[in-house]
């Protein structure tokens, strides 16, 4: 090797351990930056906007995040619990939300509302303003809950993977996947009783969360599929807090009839 | 009388995209291929959930006046836009844009609301669109 060979390589090694240095201290000071609690986990405690798909990805004839085709995997073929739901015309089959019926997971984590974290050392509790949501969802290593009947929002155990909040939701009933019906009311996209949605949550910045959903629901799809979403804090809401959301107030479909007025 | 205003304030985060369709029976309910506009007075107004409805005094081709429903955001969104109830003054005239009811009757889910007098304490809201 010349010297000039080796001069090309030694330089060219000062620059990456350079590089690296400065991306190890940017990591190290955005993660000292965070807010924490006093245990030194990440506290995600505050008011929040929804999770907003990012840009370039699908977007709803409505105000709700929706999930981007783009991720899907592949659908099995012959699904007793297909992906996309035949309409009826009849609004009990085909619009339950619109008689007040609950949004469900992951669906009404999705809806453009108001949501509010509190968390304590051994709960997340997350309050979504949307039919008054709320998900109590333990991080004390417990297992999931056994012989309790399936349901609109499923069972949530989190656990930590360094300074990421992992949420586990199992034992969800059958119910629509998200608010795509809006953009082509031909596509009433469902979800199966065999969903397991992994949700990962982290700070990107001291106001942003990086939110990402990981679907594995084995009577629909081939494979798990993911998509990141991301949460701004939205310290400026606390003044206000969550509002009371009672649908039934002025439900305009009752039992499945819409009207109007 | 909508275009003849020198000034007009639209209002679209108030009812359209971003709230009348947010969620609840929009496509059970209205033609969202069908876009209107009416203008009236407000004669009272519902600020409740899932969806606030208002009403309006319309007047008619032939002189006549007819109720009209017009639904919009839930008070949660639109308030944390700025916009309350006291902005829906009994008695104003707006214009509202948005799409006409499937059923054929006398309400809508709104759009846009243009107010008469070109107040425009609404614009700073996150999510309006214009």
């Amino acid at each position: 090797m010349t010297m000039r060979v080796q001069m090309i390589v030694a330089l060219a090694a000062l620059v990456l351990l350079v590089a690296s240095a400065t991306l190890e201290r940017a990591a190290a000071q955005a993660a000292s930056e965070i807010p924490r609690t006093a245990a030194g986990k990440p506290d995600f405690n505050g008011i929040y906007e929804w999770p907003r798909a990012l840009p370039g990805a699908d977007t709803c004839r409505c105000s709700a995040t929706i999930f981007d085709r783009k991720n899907f995997a592949p659908l099995l073929g012959n699904s007793a619990e297909p992906f996309l739901e035949p309409r009826t015309g009849d609004a009990r089959h085909d619009e339950p939300r619109a008689f007040c019926m609950p949004a469900g997971f992951p669906s009404g984590m999705l809806s453009a509302n108001a949501m509010q974290f509190s968390q304590t050392g051994n709960y997340l509790i997350v309050l979504h303003e949307f039919q008054g949501m709320k998900r109590i969802i333990p991080l004390d290593g417990r297992p999931h809950r056994k012989g309790i009947e399936p349901s609109y929002y499923g069972d949530s155990v989190g656990h930590w993977e360094g300074d990421t909040l992992v949420v586990v939701t199992k034992n969800l009933k059958r119910w629509s996947l998200d608010d795509y019906y809006y953009t082509d009311p031909k596509e009433y996209r469902m979800h199966s009783d065999a969903l397991t949605v992994t949700e990962r949550i982290s700070f990107k910045s001291p106001t942003k969360l990086r939110y990402v959903m990981t679907l594995d629901d084995p009577k629909i799809f081939k494979q798990p599929w993911s998509q990141e979403f991301e949460i701004t804090a939205r310290p400026e809401w606390s003044e206000l807090g969550l509002l009371e959301y009672v649908c039934e107030e002025n439900n305009r479909c009752p039992g499945g009839v819409c009207k109007a007025n | 009388m909508r275009h003849s205003w020198s000034v007009t304030f639209l209002l679209a985060g108030l009812l359209g995209t971003s709230g009348a369709l947010a969620h609840h029976s929009a496509v059970a309910e209205y033609d969202l291929d069908k876009p209107m506009s009416i203008s009236g007075t407000i004669k009272r107004v519902e600020w409740q959930n899932p969806h606030i409805w208002y009403y309006l005094d319309v007047k008619e081709k032939d002189g006549s006046l007819s109720e009209w429903g017009v639904s919009g955001g839930a008070p949660g969104q639109l308030m944390r836009r700025g916009i309350t109830k006291d902005v829906l003054k009994i008695g104003a005239t707006v214009s509202v844009e948005g799409f006409l009811a499937r059923d054929g009757s006398k309400n809508m889910t709104g759009r846009r609301v243009t107010f008469a007098d070109g107040r425009d304490v609404f614009t700073a809201g996150p999510e309006q669109q214009r």
